[in-house]
């Protein structure tokens, strides 16, 4: 073996195993940096919502550019509490009063707005009930937040400001100051995060604070729901889908954004997929190539070891090895490669998201050995084809 | 195998030709194992074809040529390993050496092959044939009849049933063709193999059982 080793290795060029080599490493890392990438990142979007239940639907009217009223009658809600597919119907009843709230960061900087509060019933809402109630007396507000806030906030208002970004956590940790004014009273509390929502545009609060402070400085107002939450026994339900028509409401789509941005990430990962795919399908060509040229150059040499009875396999085997072995090198050092840039770019992920979880690492690993199989398979076929056709004559 | 039969056997290109005067060529010859036979040639009158019939590189003839009864046409490619491993040794007339590798070394690819015959017989064949010296020299730097040497060396490196000499000693001179002649007829009398020497002149004065004209 040595021995043939030592004739076949003649011609082989440093140059196009190199060339093949940096190519295939950069296809493969491409490839399964992509897909691991996107199996870190894709839980993001997807983020269990937790706090409603996703069997909840949230119903509006439509908004058309001829006004009308868009809150719902009391004939409205009953009819739609007495449909087949309807459990329950919950309303979300607004703040009638203005709210101002403003968070500091470490005393750095200041962030106010003004803002309304929203309720739902709170069998509406799954979270520890310790932690989402609300007295009269008490000082501080459980609130749950919309996550696209969090997002604006890190990705535009913070980034464009060099202000730091703040995680979920974080912002749970912080307590914001919340002015109620109205009747000509003005009261001061605090609000605190509890959670956030993928599923509910509005900044939410316990049912009994709204009724509280809503007595409290708007007790003249009509609180005529907007929205309605609704509980049905199955979502799919097509029943649903005819009645919401008929009746011109809307249905919050629920995780639309979510899914539109996973679908992106899906695409955007596919392309770059793709584009790896392409660099390892032109490495391995490049591979092929220098393989045909070394067995070309090679041919004498290899027709006279199958004349003293050197069997075709045997005399293949030296370049299969060489080739398995390239491969297998190109894997390590990629998946090596992929353990490093995945390691600084899930402390980025980490930083921004902190309760995310951790995603697989195996579906990168299958697919690089696939791709290290696949491609060993077809060099070892290809140099095989070689030799045959010497032995053949063919060449 | 116990011999080898050509039967009405003809290249394809002599096809055309209306006459042809041979013992060989359209004729029905067996080769037996055990016997030595010499196939006396002039140029062109297909002795190398002759050669790569026999040993399964080309198959552009007419005819038969079978091995023990059986059509060497329908062997596969691990017949063919087979049997040059373990049957048929070739000594090609353009010898088939690897210039990069050592005379030794030449030897011993085809031996680790067969794990035929132990190294310091190896080294006996080179002390008899009196290119001791050279056995670590690349063969590429030696002689044409150096190189001949080497090659029956490589060619005697198997267990055999027939050895195929293509022009074993065209660039010895008469002793060392003597000598190379003694080394290969010993090596095939102790395997009872038969010996199918080519020339197209000189060859060596052994005692032949049987002369072809081809």
């Amino acid at each position: 073996m040595m021995l043939v080793w030592k004739l076949l290795r003649k011609h082989i060029s440093l140059l196009q195993v190199g060339g093949f080599f940096l190519a295939n490493l950069l296809g493969m890392l491409i490839v399964l940096l992509a897909l691991q990438f996107y199996c870190d990142v894709r839980p993001v979007f997807s983020q269990d919502e937790g706090l409603i239940n996703s069997d909840y639907l949230i119903v509006s009217k439509r908004i058309t550019a001829l006004g009308g009223s868009s809150a719902f009658s009391e004939a409205e809600i009953r009819d739609l509490q007495e449909q087949r597919f309807t459990k329950s119907v919950g309303a979300f009843t607004a703040s009638q009063y203005r709210v101002s709230c403003s968070m500091g960061i470490d005393g750095v900087a200041n962030f106010g707005t003004q803002m309304y509060f929203e309720a739902v019933p709170d069998r509406f809402v799954d979270t520890q009930s310790s932690r989402w109630k609300f007295a009269e007396g008490d000082t501080q507000i459980p609130i749950i937040l919309p996550r696209s806030y969090l997002a604006i906030y890190n990705f535009g208002f913070a980034q464009s400001r060099s202000l730091p970004k703040i995680s979920e956590g974080v912002v749970s940790m912080v307590d914001m100051t919340v002015v109620l004014k109205g009747e000509g009273r003005e009261g001061r509390m605090t609000g605190k995060v509890i959670g956030f929502s993928n599923r509910l545009n509005t900044v939410l609060v316990p049912q009994s604070f709204i009724d509280w402070s809503n007595g409290e400085y708007a007790p003249d107002a009509d609180a005529a729901p907007t929205r309605l939450i609704v509980e049905v026994g199955n979502p799919t339900d097509d029943a649903i889908a005819h009645y919401i028509q008929a009746k011109g409401y809307d249905i919050d789509e629920d995780k639309l954004d979510a899914g539109k941005t996973t679908y992106f990430l899906r695409v955007v990962s596919g392309v770059v997929m793709g584009v790896g795919l392409l660099i390892s399908v032109l490495s391995f060509y490049i591979l092929m190539l220098s393989i045909y040229l070394l067995v070309q150059k090679n041919s004498a040499k290899l027709q006279n070891l199958l004349l003293i009875g050197y069997s075709p396999a045997r005399v293949s085997l030296p370049y299969q090895l060489l080739t398995v072995a390239l491969n297998a090198f190109v894997l390590l050092l990629a998946l090596g490669l992929l353990w490093l840039i995945r390691s600084y770019y899930m402390e980025m992920l980490w930083q921004l998201f902190p309760t995310m979880d951790e995603a697989a690492v195996w579906p990168a690993l299958a697919l690089g050995g696939l791709l290290f199989v696949v491609v060993s398979v077809l060099n070892v076929l290809a140099v095989r084809r070689k030799v045959m056709n010497i032995w053949n004559r063919k060449l | 195998m116990n011999n080898i039969e050509l039967k009405q056997t003809l290249p394809e290109v002599f096809a055309s030709r209306s006459t042809i005067e041979s013992d060989i060529w359209r004729q029905d010859v067996t080769l037996e194992r055990g016997k030595l036979y010499l196939v006396e040639a002039s140029s062109g009158t297909g002795k190398s074809s002759l050669c790569s019939y026999i040993i399964g590189y080309r198959q552009d003839y007419q005819g038969l040529i079978r091995f023990d009864g059986r059509d060497a046409r329908s062997f596969g490619v691990g017949e063919w390993t087979r049997i040059r491993q373990r049957h048929l040794s070739h000594l090609f007339q353009e010898l088939r050496l690897f210039p990069e590798l050592t005379a030794m070394e030449n030897v011993e690819i085809k031996n680790r092959l067969t794990g035929f015959k132990p190294r310091k017989d190896i080294e006996q064949w080179f002390e008899v044939l009196g290119i001791a010296d050279k056995m670590n020299a690349k063969v590429g730097l030696m002689s044409f009849g150096q190189q001949q040497r080497v090659a029956l060396m490589r060619a005697l490196a198997q267990p055999f049933d027939f050895l195929l000499a293509d022009e074993p000693v065209s660039h010895l001179d008469e002793e060392n063709a003597r000598v190379m002649g003694e080394l290969m007829m010993e090596e095939a009398r102790r395997q009872g193999a038969g010996v199918i020497v080519t020339s197209i002149g000189k060859h060596f004065t052994l005692d032949y059982d049987r002369i072809f004209r081809l």
